[in-house]
């Protein structure tokens, strides 16, 4: 089935069928894109009755996008790229710091942290989200950008794929950088990051995606319009009473083209560290 | 990034020193293995405190609120078991656990069955396989409340979902309106992102099948079909289970789609229990009754994990 180049006719059945998948796949983003390029919410007239030109961004302006510049939104979206970049910071530093102890170092009870450390973190961060919002009001951590990130910082999937990394490097390395009396953050600076660049880049891939698409944390703990996050912003376009449906599809484009482009920047580490994760032996 | 790596220097170099100084082995291992702890402590402190603070604390704060009294007030009086038994003789919460569970039942394995047919289809040797693949992956950029908004214009009465269904003839939809409509509504906007996500567990599980398998089988005669039954999806156990319990606890945790979408309408059939806890916390102001709830659903998940470990224990 799948060591011989298939016959002809599979073939054509099959790229058929994969041509029909992709484009059920496709067929709302390009719907989103184009409208994004109609003002207001003339990009209806396209649907109602339904035309394929409104899968075509032709004979549109940027005046959608022009509009977003207001401040509001800007705003919102420079928030969000700042608490994803802080946490993608912190919260590398805090994974590895871990992964590290948890696969270089040895000590008693090395395997219980382990399970502790990734068991906790895997349990959703959502579900104690309501009880940690009052919290951190307690705290004073409301409206403020360490209120927003902390929680996005500690990723059991993040230490898991660091971990799984590290555990791959020859432990001969290790024992030669202690002989030569190398302390062990010097270890782990020099020694390990330098072979790890793949891991680090999908654990910050991951720990970027996490914080940009968190919604539910924002909404709870950024309550003031100077703390609101992008996908927050842009469900607030969706419930005002004059709904600018233009000013949607364009915020909609934004919010996906940031994360976007990363992914397709660093797809192979992406998915590199995906198939590093639990699903094998 | 300075800060801690001085702070972490001081500490683990005298801890070294000794050890490094050590010749008998036996003895070594033993200093290695105590005098590492500490150095290993030092590393894992900013984990361990965000465990404390950003996941026992309020887990803990959840159940000592849920035993205490409800109401607006927030009352603090010890309230025993009242909460849970208020919360099951509620006719809205029980329908909150019927519409979460028929929703996961459904949308579940819906996500694994067309995850593992995309992944299949995708994963053989087609013209421009790459190019398929990245289309079904493109919406993984879309964050879910982004989607929840994009769908929520595909559904308007002059929207996109309207539009094609009138193309080719058929009539204008309620969709989010209409009760029956609104869950599988809702479950598309879920789907049209998790889907691509999932195949790429999937497409990496079926690469790791040595090809062997499948050579050995057409040997002995195997049609397709008994390939895909007995090589292919035994030795896919592993990237399932792991795909099926991770896609359960992201959509028990559903939140985004619903707010966005029907606000748990209409008559309660989208009321997924994540809005159900938000409702009860910030519109009814009744915080001992939504961390109940946060408590009920921290077991589920708890259990959701345990069963995880199970399926992915390594086989005798």
């Amino acid at each position: 089935m799948r060591t011989r180049m298939p016959s002809t006719p599979g073939v054509v059945v099959r790229t058929a069928g994969a041509v029909m998948v992709s484009l059920l796949f496709l067929i709302p983003l390009l719907w989103v894109v184009a409208s994004s390029f109609r003002p207001g919410n003339s990009a209806f007239g396209y649907t109602s009755p339904f035309t394929f030109e409104a899968f075509v961004p032709l004979g549109g302006d940027v005046s959608n996008y022009v509009a977003l510049f207001d401040g509001y939104f800007v705003r919102a979206v420079g928030n969000s790229l700042l608490v994803a970049a802080a946490t993608v910071v912190f919260g590398l530093v805090l994974s590895v710091f871990a992964a590290f102890a948890l696969s270089a170092l040895q000590f008693p009870g090395r395997e219980a942290f382990f399970v502790v450390v990734v068991l906790s973190f895997l349990i959703p961060f959502d579900a104690i989200a309501i009880p940690m919002s009052a919290q951190f009001r307690d705290w004073g951590l409301a409206n403020t950008y360490v209120g927003l990130i902390l929680p996005g910082l500690a990723n059991g999937f993040a230490i898991f794929v660091l971990r799984q990394f590290f555990l791959g490097i020859p432990r001969e390395l290790l024992e030669a950088a202690r002989v030569d009396g190398l302390a062990w953050w010097r270890i782990l600076w020099q020694v390990y990051l330098p072979l790890c660049r793949p891991a680090l880049v999908g654990a910050g891939l991951m720990l970027f995606l996490s914080q940009w698409q968190s919604y539910v944390w924002p909404l709870l703990i950024g309550s003031d319009t100077e703390h609101h996050l992008a996908p927050i912003a842009l469900a607030n376009l969706r419930g005002q009473l004059e709904v600018n449906f233009g000013q949607i599809f364009a915020g909609s484009v934004v919010l996906t083209l940031i994360p976007g482009l990363l992914l397709l920047t660093f797809q192979r580490h992406f998915t590199d560290s995906v198939a590093a994760t639990g699903i094998k032996d | 990034m300075n800060a801690p790596r001085t702070v972490l220097a001081r500490r683990s170099e005298p801890v070294a020193g000794p050890v490094a100084g050590s010749t008998h082995r036996g003895a070594r291992r033993r200093a290695n293995r105590s005098g590492q702890l500490l150095t290993a402590l030092a590393f894992l402190a900013p984990a361990l405190l965000a465990i404390v603070f950003l996941r026992l604390v309020p887990a803990a704060s959840a159940v000592v609120a849920s035993f205490q009294e409800s109401g607006l007030g927030g009352g603090s009086g010890w309230a025993g078991l009242e909460n849970y038994r208020f919360l099951f003789s509620d006719p809205s919460f029980v329908n909150t656990i019927v519409v979460t569970v028929v929703f996961n039942l459904v949308l579940n394995p819906l996500t694994v069955i067309l995850a593992l047919g995309v992944a299949l289809l995708l994963s053989e040797r087609l013209p421009a396989a790459g190019l398929w693949r990245a289309l079904v992956f493109a919406p993984v950029a879309v964050p879910v409340s982004v989607s929840g908004v994009i769908w929520s214009v595909v559904y308007q009465p002059d929207g996109l979902a309207n539009g094609l269904l009138g193309m080719v003839g058929l009539g204008e939809q309620p969709f989010l309106t209409s009760t029956t409509q609104a869950p599988p509504a809702v479950m598309v906007t879920v789907l049209w992102v998790a889907v691509g996500y999932w195949m790429i567990f999937l497409i990496a599980g079926l690469k790791d099948i040595p090809r062997v398998y499948y050579e050995a089988a057409q040997i002995d005669g195997a049609s397709p079909l008994q390939q895909f039954r007995h090589v292919t999806i035994p030795l896919l156990r592993r990237p399932m289970a792991f795909v099926l319990v991770a896609n359960t606890v992201g959509n028990f945790l559903i939140f985004a789609p619903i707010q966005i979408l029907t606000n748990g309408g209409p008559e309660g059939s989208t009321n997924l229990i994540m809005f159900d806890i938000y409702q009860l916390a910030y519109r009814l102001g009744d915080l001992s009754l939504a961390q109940t709830e946060v408590v009920l659903l921290m077991l589920v998940m708890l259990a959701v994990v345990a069963v995880q470990f199970k399926l992915l224990a390594p086989k005798e």
